[in-house]
């Protein structure tokens, strides 16, 4: 059993019911394969710093997968052909951190503390 | 205040002849790495803020003789840049 982290960029102009549709979709996968998903999280809607595909924009979700590797085999066969698709990536970890959240709002603020703990220090 | 009227002309002349090996070296101009230590941050492809700060304007990645990293932190820096670099991040 491994441990893998998995991102996919869907379109800007992707409604918030398909984005559902497309977690859904990539969960029951990873479910069919034995796998286990341990977190989704939904970034939102994210600024991309260079354009895909014409697109400025783009839905960042967010998978930690736990599992066998042919999984992520499986995964990244349907997302290739998936138009609604601009990027996939999977890491390989050796440990979740499962306490940091670096894209939601609320969390924004625990950061900046941390880092004026740190110039203290 | 006595012994440092006796010390001999050398001492007078510069603060930094005063030095001995036994006293805490504190004017050694060497950094430290940022990223190593107890309370370093963790260096990770999902962690933007970090990253943006060893990246120039142009989005290259800073050599480690101008940010002190530590050889070990450099590699993985440079490799979750290049992951955030795919993911559109950075």
């Amino acid at each position: 059993m491994n441990l893998y982290e998995h991102t996919i960029i869907a379109k800007q102009d992707v409604s918030a019911s398909d984005i559902k549709k497309l977690t859904e979709k990539y969960s029951k996968i990873v479910e069919k394969n034995d796998g286990n998903i341990v977190k989704t999280e939904n970034w939102g809607l994210l600024k991309l710093s260079y354009t895909i595909k014409k697109n400025k924009k783009g839905n960042y979700i967010h998978f930690k997968i736990k599992g066998a590797s042919k999984i992520i085999g499986q995964l990244e066969k349907d997302e290739k052909i998936d138009e609604k698709l601009l990027r996939y990536m999977t890491v390989k970890v050796k440990k979740f951190d499962l306490q940091t959240n670096y894209f939601s709002k609320q969390e924004d603020g625990v950061e900046i503390d941390n880092k004026k703990t740190a110039k203290k220090l | 205040m006595v012994k440092k009227k006796i010390g001999n002309k050398k001492n007078r002349k510069s603060n930094f002849a005063r030095l001995s090996i036994f006293q805490p070296n504190k004017y050694s101009f060497k950094r430290k790495c940022p990223l190593s230590g107890k309370s370093a941050p963790i260096v990770d492809y999902k962690n933007i803020k970090l990253l943006k700060k060893y990246v120039s304007e142009n989005g290259k990645i800073l050599p480690s003789r101008i940010t002190n990293v530590s050889q070990k932190k450099q590699r993985e820096l440079s490799l979750s840049i290049k992951r955030a670099r795919n993911l559109a991040l950075i």
